[in-house]
């Protein structure tokens, strides 16, 4: 008879490779091409990184510094590390590897799932990848160095020990608290916003606070040998913090072992694979006690807190958020842009995308204006005004080009409702105007208070923001008629996408950066005006923004009809799309 | 006067026709249910006759207006609550938002949405629970609020699809309750159930759909001439169907 764990691992691996592989198939032909893609880039990568890392340790590393050796594992892990969050991040958008309770009822320990759901888990990307490039490499330098590295294999071993028994812990830890279907969503949105802003850390702090050796040498003998000791100073002091860091971070345990190796001492070495392996082992005992706990009833994780019943009488008299009124606006209008706004609001994934907008508009933007603030010429100001209405539409043409991709199943409450469609574009139109102007008016306060606005560019930035979010409207109305996809609950991913909606998605992506376009056309005026009549360029400026913003409402004005009719025709197209199919 | 006429409607899906030539005529005032085997075209049928999606030809009629003009239909629209098949909640408002938003759309004053959505969520049991999302709730509780939220205008038609699936039994002898009261004041309820007790106690006329195809249309009192709705039904659908297929691990 065979063995049942191993029968059971096989069955593990055959799952996983067939849930991924329905996913890809489910998304069309282009998904296909590209999973295949993937998993020979995966073998390719794998089989080259192998080779390559031998060679280098062969031919090339023999002859660097040890601190070289060092540099190279540290390039090694950063980029592993980066493909293995992201590899995380994607694999907390769909949980079925790591939900054990599918497996429960079958006959097969918890202990053996939980030992084989880790073992299928190792089978990645970002594993195929950079194991075999670090084993070659191992093996490269025992051969070239001397066999002394071969002590490098248990640090190797120990480090993807250490990395994959914490990440196990650490799904376990999120799976349970995304037992709760909204805390999921946040704690999708929580991770993958935490991704993002430590890999762009390196990039803020370089941005705001400028980062070393920006100081130009002095011309005098006396002052540049005084620079020269100073810099000599301050790259003792570097070098110091660095290797302190490596003995003391547990993630730089392995290329400080390995730049001890190059330098003829073991024991750092030794103790970084022990360390590891130690550290490794205690995150798998936990993973394992935080699975018992929560699969079994023993602890307080395992138990989905039942909702208090809160018995939250809706007071009498007391006006909710969705039944508050706005003035000349018909009521169908309100009704429903306060319930997408509503519905935004608490949707993580809408708030991803918002905070994503101000983190790079922060680390790219803003960090720059911050290192000369104030020092912009007057000429720059009202583009760098209305570059923030820009750049506000950047971030938002997913929400703006897909109103109906978010509804998902809600889609059909519209359709079965009697109000004029022209009334539905408006209403999403009227939410977004509130999301839009929340974030441009985020990005004028900065470049505001960075670039010392006057008072016309902030007048005109507001009227070209109009201006751009009513175009961007007409053409974000159009294309969510025209191509609609379904975007996956708590996430930004499309979910049925076809090829001509990708393909439509794409384009709409460069139609809505031409939108933009018109933005700067009342700067550019105005400076034109200002220069060839006597009329001052604040004032031309502000009127070519008020004349812009009146083009692009009297285009909205007249568009809006003939789009209603059209999402009408449309409407069964758009529920095939962003709805379950049911057919 | 009738409240659902079709004539030789029909839906396909590639080659496979879901609904086949279809003729109904259901009258005002009556609790039709529509029946039939799994895959038979009901919820394609209630989806056509509801705007959810286009038919590939024939005619309908809805409350004594043709659907074949978009503003027609749209009109028709406030004079119909519907439950569809996959409900039609947003993920994150609450239960009292999403009926304030239909009441809102149905051009309804702002005290009665407030009293009628009070008086729905109290029935449905859904008030003790006010601020958890529709995300986060169960299928039956979802299932309780698009009732609520079709029976929210005061409609003089319900469609309901698959009304009772999903619901525990108190809230099933409310729904109950509910609809017969409407019946009562003169609205006409289409449903359907695979529940054939459940629409044998309740309805007052039936209609059998298999492969497609209209077999049977006829009032509760004639079908209990001759059995229960159960034979009489698995007469029309086909008794081959259910003919036990043997195992032959049972056999040995």
């Amino acid at each position: 008879m065979a063995n049942p764990t191993l029968s059971h691992l096989r069955t593990m691996l055959w799952l996983r490779w067939r849930l991924t592989r329905n996913q890809w198939r489910r998304g069309g032909v282009v998904n296909v091409v590209i999973m295949f893609i993937v998993v020979y880039a995966g073998l390719a990568l794998a089989a080259i990184g192998s080779v390559a890392g031998l060679a280098a340790g062969i031919f090339g590393l023999p002859y660097a510094r040890p601190v070289e050796i060092l540099f190279v594992f540290d390039g090694l892990i950063a980029v592993f590390l980066f493909m293995w969050m992201m590899g995380l991040v994607t694999e907390l958008q769909r949980s079925e590897v790591f939900d054990l309770t599918r497996f429960l009822h079958l006959p097969v320990a918890l202990r053996d799932v939980f030992l084989l759901n880790y073992l299928a888990s190792l089978l990645c990307l970002s594993m195929a990848a950079i194991v075999p490039a670090m084993l070659g490499l191992t093996l490269g330098l025992a051969v070239g160095c001397g066999p002394a590295m071969l002590l490098l294999l248990p640090l190797v071993l120990g480090f993807f020990f250490m990395i994959t028994a914490w990440t196990y812990r650490l799904r376990g830890w999120l799976a349970a608290l995304m037992v709760n279907k909204r805390r999921r969503q946040a704690v999708i949105m929580g991770v993958t916003l935490a991704f993002i802003l430590v890999f762009q850390l390196p990039n803020l702090i370089v941005n705001v606070w400028g980062g070393p050796g920006h100081t130009r040498p002095p011309q005098t003998p006396e002052g540049l040998a005084q620079w020269q000791a100073e810099r000599q100073a301050e790259e003792y002091e570097t070098e110091a913090v660095f290797n302190a860091v490596h003995q003391v971070v547990p993630l730089l345990w392995l290329p400080n072992g390995a730049k001890g190796l190059a330098e003829g001492r073991v024991w750092p070495a030794l103790w970084g694979a022990l360390g590891m392996i130690a550290l490794g082992s205690w995150g798998f005992a936990g993973a394992y006690r935080g699975t018992l706990r929560f699969y079994q009833g023993n602890g307080t994780a395992k138990v989905p807190a039942a909702s208090p019943v809160t018995n939250t009488r809706h007071e009498a008299g007391k006006t909710i958020f969705v039944e508050r009124s706005l003035p000349l606006v018909p009521q169908p209008v309100t009704a429903l842009g306060l319930a997408v706004l509503r519905s935004m609001s608490r949707a993580p994934e809408v708030k991803m995308a918002l905070t994503m907008n101000i983190v790079i508009f922060g680390v790219i933007g803003a960090g720059v204006i911050m290192r000369r603030p104030g020092t912009a010429p007057a000429e720059l100001l009202p583009f760098l005004a209305c570059g923030a209405a820009a750049v506000t539409f950047m971030g938002l043409t997913q929400l703006l080009f897909n109103h109906f991709g978010f509804d998902r199943n809600g889609f059909r409450a519209l359709v079965l409702l009697p109000t004029p469609r022209r009334h539905i574009l408006m209403g999403k139109n009227l939410a977004l105007l509130v999301v839009a102007f929340g974030v441009f008016s985020v990005f004028l306060v900065m470049v505001t208070a960075l670039a010392r606005l006057r008072f016309s560019d902030v007048a005109a930035a507001v009227l070209e923001f109009a201006a751009v979010f009513l175009i961007m409207s007409v053409l974000g109305n159009l294309a969510s008629i025209l191509a609609p996809y379904r975007v996956g609950a708590g996430t930004m991913k499309a979910t049925k996408m076809t090829g001509l909606t990708a393909l439509l998605v794409f384009v709409g992506h460069f139609v809505s950066m031409a939108a933009i376009v018109p933005a700067f056309f009342p700067p550019l005026l105005g400076m034109l005006i200002g220069y060839f009549t006597p009329l001052s360029v604040t004032v031309a400026t502000l009127l070519c923004a008020a004349v812009l913003a009146g083009l692009a409402a009297l285009l909205y004005w007249q568009t809006l009809a003939p789009l209603g009719r059209l999402l009408e025709r449309r409407e069964p197209k758009i529920l095939e799309m962003v709805t379950h199919e049911v057919e | 006067m009738l409240a659902v006429e079709t004539s030789g409607l029909t839906r396909c899906f590639g080659p496979v026709r879901a609904v086949d030539g279809l003729n109904l005529r259901v009258e005002a005032g009556q609790f039709f249910g529509f029946l039939g085997p799994n895959g038979a075209g009901k919820s394609t049928t209630i989806k056509m006759l509801t705007g959810l999606l286009a038919p590939t030809s024939g005619s309908m009629r809805v409350l004594e207006t043709d659907l074949s003009t978009t503003a027609a239909a749209r009109s028709v629209k406030r004079r119909i609550g519907v439950v569809p098949e996959d409900l039609a909640l947003f993920d994150n408002l609450t239960a009292r938002e999403y009926l304030t938003f239909i009441g809102r759309m149905y051009l309804l004053p702002s005290e009665t949405v407030r009293q009628r959505c009070q008086e729905l969520l109290a029935m449905m049991d859904l008030d003790r629970e006010e601020k958890k999302t529709t995300l986060e709730y169960s299928h039956g509780m979802k299932k309780k609020l698009a009732l609520a939220a079709a029976l929210l205008p005061n409609p003089d038609l319900l469609f309901l699809d698959e009304p009772f699936e999903g619901v525990d039994a108190v809230a099933s002898r409310m729904l109950r309750d509910v609809l017969l009261g409407f019946v009562k004041r003169g609205t006409t309820v289409f449903l359907t159930s695979h529940v054939l007790e459940i629409v044998e106690k309740l309805c007052t006329h039936v209609g059998i759909v298999a492969q497609g195809k209209l077999v049977l249309q006829a009032s509760m009192d004639d079908v209990r001439q001759n059995g229960s709705l159960e034979e009489r039904f698995l007469e029309v659908v086909g008794n081959g169907q259910v003919e036990k297929q043997k195992l032959s691990w049972l056999e040995e």
